[in-house]
């Protein structure tokens, strides 16, 4: 029984960190329908650069906090460059300016030290915490910690910054929002940007967490899509819910599973088969809105 | 999707049998048999080492045409194709090795079981479209990816041997085998051509477009949504498995790293530097990716001399993925039609001369 709270616990952890990492995915698809490919990429960047800041001998958090503002431009530049120009393109080529994206963003990264290396940031984050039979490290404290209050910030956003309400409307319809006189441009880029932001945060975290590799923080790229898809592409909430729920049946797997197949690594695949039962019984998700198509 | 491209405006067909013709005139079928003697001649001038990446070129190329018919024809997004050649591949050499058969038993087999596998990952595509499809065939390619690896049965993705090949008496021996596999693949690939040009003539292949084009509109007009887009799944990963086939005996073992996620990409990739939906493309884009490849490998050992990158820096691991996608984006946003329109053009322009086209 212990052990089950034990997975639960890891399972609520690692569901935070996929959450946080999906949020910015679902704000980019939310306002703009546009898959990011990228996303994965984008986390790497930015736990990168605050690596590189605290091994120049800056303070974790001066740098962590330069590392987000710096995504966050690289999301606005983004925008601008390279998406800007495929709005209204077909879908394959608006995934496949992403899949460019992604690619470009690891020869980045490879030109630097960090993307062939193990690292880990040089802080201390010691001792643990347990009760009831759950032991919880203070680094995957802080994890949970993090990532809720990332998603208090974006949800009072969304709901009192007048930014963070045309940014809802845009997403709602976009013709509407429009003629009402949002600038549907500085919705996008500003989605990019807190996408950005996000996905330097979900990578700091990760990589506190548990090091950090360019496979390791490239991978949750891939790993958004089963979250996404099961809470619904377009809705913040199903990231959150999704995330969590997605955490839970991976280390559950890895838990319990692993034993029964040879050479384990149950955790790792299981997510995609839930994402492929989600697709064929409800593909819109847990919380995702219905597309309806008029002929 | 590209605009339907004629070499002249007009219609000039005046009966039905030049309608359904596979060749559009006598002239293009000149050109044909003297682009085949070409390619037939081309290894008496090519350098060994080239004629590797020829082999490579062909391979991937009846991928790209077997993603084309898929994503090109039929508009069904697949990230998967790297996993269907991979099923090919797999199934290919296992049974060859197996029950002993020979090299056109292990590439039939091998396309068949993934087109029925295509069949099976196709079925969502029945439910969902574009991105949720999409998103539907990167599931299946991780599945495949992790189900291979944990198979005792496959080596657990290590390397499991392709028989050796002999053809008319003629042996794939270390000295000939680029130019060996040459003769062997490239009348493979113009068959296929051939099979792809001559099912688009039809019915069937015309109901493919008209899927992509408006699938409502297509169910209204007779045309069966659901076996339009399974059978350009199976169709589509029928190639993957033969082209899967191909790279498992051309690099004489069968290894998990050659059919991952990225290779689903790299095809992907090149199908849309190509150009959708264009035969003469997904050959282009092979040839432009692949021969990318081989110049960034020039281009990284001429830097990596000059010593600007500090240590523990491969300046080729960094150029080669820097390249692909600076290729990929600036073609989707300066030339989304692909090489094939540049072909076009070309043409239009020789064929036009001296009047501006």
């Amino acid at each position: 029984m212990s052990l089950l709270f034990q997975l639960l616990a890891a399972g609520v952890v690692t569901g935070c960190i996929y959450a946080l990492a999906a949020l910015g995915f679902v704000l980019i698809y939310k306002s703009s329908r546009v898959i990011n490919f990228a996303h994965g990429q984008l986390i790497a960047v930015g736990a990168f650069i605050a690596l590189a800041l605290t091994q120049r001998g800056l303070n974790f958090w001066l740098s962590a906090l330069i590392a987000m503002t710096l995504t966050f431009f690289l999301g606005v530049v983004i925008e601008r460059f390279f998406l800007r120009r495929m709005v209204g393109q077909p879908i394959i080529s608006v995934i496949m300016v992403t899949i460019g994206l992604a690619s470009v963003l690891d020869g980045l990264m490879y030109l630097t030290p960090y993307a062939s290396s193990n690292n880990s940031y040089p802080v201390n984050f010691t001792g643990s915490i347990s009760f009831a039979g759950i032991s919880l490290s203070s680094a995957e404290l802080f994890a949970v910690a993090a990532t809720l209050i990332f998603l208090g910030g974006f949800t009072y956003f969304f709901n009192k910054s007048t930014m963070g309400v045309s940014m809802r409307a845009v997403s709602d319809d976009q013709m509407a929002a429009m003629s009402v006189g949002t600038s549907v441009q500085r919705v996008f880029a500003l989605a990019w940007a807190a996408a950005g932001l996000s996905a330097a945060a979900a990578g700091l975290i990760l990589g506190l967490k548990s090091g950090l590799s360019l496979a390791g923080l490239a991978g949750i790229g891939l790993k958004v899509f089963p979250v996404v898809i099961l809470g619904g592409l377009d809705s913040v909430l199903g990231a959150v819910v999704g995330g969590i729920i997605i955490g839970i049946v991976e280390n559950l797997a890895s838990g319990y599973l692993d034993t029964l197949v040879p050479g384990g690594g149950t955790g790792a695949v299981l997510p995609f088969a839930v994402l492929l039962v989600v697709l064929l019984v409800k593909p819109y998700g847990l919380f995702g809105t219905k597309e309806i198509e008029r002929v | 999707m590209p605009a339907t491209r004629m070499s002249q405006t007009g219609n000039y067909k005046t009966t039905y049998r030049q309608d359904q013709g596979i060749f559009a005139n006598r002239k293009e079928l000149i050109w044909i048999v003297l682009l085949l003697v070409a390619l037939l001649l081309a290894p008496l001038i090519t350098p060994r080492t080239m004629l590797r990446d020829f082999d490579l070129i062909m391979i991937f190329g009846i991928a790209a045409l077997g993603l084309n018919i898929t994503t090109g024809y039929t508009g069904l997004i697949n990230m998967g194709q790297g996993a269907f050649m991979g099923v090919g591949a797999y199934a290919g050499v296992v049974a060859a090795n197996a029950f002993n058969l020979n090299l056109f038993f292990a590439l039939l087999f091998g396309g068949l079981s993934a087109a029925l596998i295509g069949g099976i990952v196709g079925l969502p595509s029945l439910r969902l479209k574009h991105l949720y499809l999409a998103v539907a065939t990167l599931a299946f390619q991780e599945i495949f990816t992790w189900g291979v690896g944990h198979s005792r049965l496959l080596a657990q993705g290590g390397a499991i041997p392709a028989p050796a090949v002999s053809i008319f008496g003629f042996r794939d021996s270390f000295l000939t085998h680029n130019l060996f596999w040459y003769y062997l693949i490239l009348p493979i690939l113009a068959f296929l051509v051939l099979v792809w040009r001559n099912v688009l003539r039809g019915k069937h292949g015309r109901s493919l477009i008209a899927i992509r084009d408006n699938d409502r509109a297509a169910a209204a007009m007779g045309i069966n949504p659901a076996t339009a887009k399974l059978t350009s799944f199976m169709l589509g990963s029928f190639y993957a498995g033969v082209a899967g086939v191909l790279l498992a005996y051309f690099s004489k073992s069968v290894v998990i790293e050659d059919y991952g996620l990225d290779v689903g990409i790299k095809v992907l990739a090149m199908t849309i530097v190509g150009g959708l939906g264009s035969i003469p493309g997904s050959v282009f884009g092979p040839a432009f990716i692949i021969g990318l490849d081989r110049v960034m490998e020039q281009v990284a050992n001429w830097l990596g001399g000059l010593n600007l990158f500090p240590s523990g820096v491969d300046v080729a691991t960094a150029l080669r993925p820097l390249s692909f996608g600076l290729a990929i984006m600036l073609f989707l946003m300066f030339q989304p039609h692909g090489l094939a329109s540049w072909w076009d053009k070309l043409r239009q322009y020789v064929t036009r001369w001296p009047y501006k086209s």
